[in-house]
């Protein structure tokens, strides 16, 4: 129910940018898109209690909506985002995700992540890549955007943890970002 | 987490792996969305079409309500880019007027077998009806003098009246000191044209107009009018005017009123006869073929 939930808001996230980033008034804020796929695969990988099954498939339908949302073709996204959430997965152990400069640095790391990963995806299926140049200087722009969203969104994911948590404790380790 | 559930675990995330990777190599191979991808797309686009329209709503707001900032400035700079072009315009329009003048001067003088030089109007003094009353040409006692006949596109204008340093006045056909002989082209009645001098049109009348005992030898309306080329500074030929209405007679003579064919308040050049046009030749049309000096003369 949490990853459902987690999932479904992202979805409304990705919609609503999907929808107003384009009304920014310079091309270069516009081609920064936050890659919010990413920051919510990371969160379900770095939050999975136990099973990490149900942190890669939350992770993998986000993914998938958004490659119906932008396009895409499908299954591009949700690859990409189920490897990204296995690769914060592995980090979940080593790091903890607290504070604003952590944050941004670690959605930063993310989209970082995401977007290499998306590149080797992209090369391996055949989907035709832009210029070295073109990919790179863009993957820069996401990786700015996506560090500056990520507070918000972490916040937002972690309020969402917050009311599915059953006691006090819980919950306050879910606002202060102490879960699991 | 027991060994046994730790394998599900993996095995079930290494499916949800697999599972996009082949999703994606299908859609490759595919090229277009699968039946599944359009029933989510038909499920997912009336929020996608709400979130749409009210971002766009309110990014409309911003736009045309809001960030105004720079409307200003650009409305100023528009009113300048607007004002000077207006003012290019005006300048075209003016340049566009004298050259459709000195082309109508330069086809006049062509047609003119007399001496004559170009003048521009400079001014025309109105009557209160805003009738023009004369012409102010800018050709000064240097090159005309008064008596010399001025003409337009169309026909006579009037007489050089008065010259004074680089101007001279002309008056018009319609000023009633203005005396003209003419010819009504359909009849070959003779008679001369004077102005009525009247403040609100350029009417003239014929004096003399002799009243012919054949009713289709009469003056009518629509008579169209020429100068003689006798007795006058005209060439002859040149169309003066028509017969505006046939006011009557008094036994002797018609009476008419008589509408120019120039139109004077239209006029923008002119052309001045600097000399008197050649008399017109009396055998131009009946001359004879001189007889042999010898042989077939009949005795």
């Amino acid at each position: 129910m949490r990853t459902a939930t987690l999932v479904l808001a992202a979805y409304v996230l990705c919609v609503i940018v999907g929808a107003c980033w384009r009304l920014l008034p310079a091309q270069l804020l516009r081609d920064a898109v936050p890659e919010l796929g990413a920051l919510t695969a990371a969160y379900l990988g770095l939050t999975a209690r136990r099973s990490l099954a149900a942190a890669v498939g939350g992770s993998v339908i986000i993914g998938y909506l958004a490659d119906i949302i932008s396009g895409t073709p499908a299954g591009l996204g949700a690859l990409v985002l189920g490897i990204t959430c296995l690769v914060t997965r592995s980090a979940q152990q080593r790091i903890l995700v607290r504070g604003a400069a952590m944050t941004i640095g670690f959605s930063a790391f993310v989209a970082l992540v995401d977007g290499v990963v998306g590149l080797l995806v992209r090369g391996a299926a055949g989907v035709k890549l832009a210029s070295i140049g073109v990919e790179l200087s863009h993957l820069s722009l996401v990786v700015a955007a996506t560090a500056l969203i990520g507070p918000l969104v972490w916040r937002l994911f972690r309020r969402i943890d917050a009311a599915f948590a059953r006691t006090h404790r819980e919950r306050d380790a879910a606002l202060e970002g102490l879960m699991p | 987490m027991t060994l046994r559930r730790r394998l599900v675990d993996w095995s079930l995330t290494g499916l949800l792996i697999l599972v996009p990777a082949l999703v994606l190599r299908a859609s490759l191979q595919r090229g277009t969305p699968s039946a599944f991808d359009a029933a989510v797309l038909r499920l997912t686009a009336p929020l996608e079409a709400g979130v749409t329209w009210l971002a766009e709503g309110v990014g409309g707001l911003w736009s045309r309500y809001v960030a105004l900032i720079d409307v200003e400035a650009e409305n100023r700079e528009l009113r300048e880019d607007n004002e000077r072009l207006r003012k290019e315009l005006a300048e075209m329009t003016r340049r566009a007027y004298d050259v459709a003048a000195l082309e109508e001067l330069a086809v006049l003088k062509k047609h003119t077998p007399t001496d004559t030089i170009g003048a521009r109007v400079i001014a025309a003094p109105l009557s209160p009806q805003f009738r023009v009353l004369r012409l102010r040409l800018d050709r000064g006692s240097r090159d005309v003098q008064p008596d010399m006949a001025v003409i337009a596109g169309t026909g006579p204008v009037g007489k050089i009246e008065k010259v004074y340093g680089d101007y001279a006045d002309v008056m018009l056909v319609s000023d009633a000191r203005s005396k003209i002989e003419v010819v009504v082209k359909r009849t070959g009645a003779r008679g001369w044209l004077i102005g009525l001098g009247k403040p609100d049109s350029y009417a003239c009348t014929i004096s003399a107009l002799e009243l012919a005992p054949q009713s289709e030898l009469r003056a009518r309306a629509g008579d169209e009018l020429v100068t003689s080329g006798v007795g006058s500074v005209f060439p002859p030929g040149l169309v003066v005017g028509k017969i505006e209405s046939v006011l009557g007679d008094d036994g002797m003579f018609q009476k008419v009123e008589v509408r120019p064919a120039v139109d004077v308040s239209r006029v923008r050049a002119v052309v001045v006869l600097l000399a008197s046009p050649p008399p017109p030749d009396p055998d131009a049309k009946t001359r004879k073929k001189s007889e042999p000096a010898f042989g077939a003369r009949a005795l």
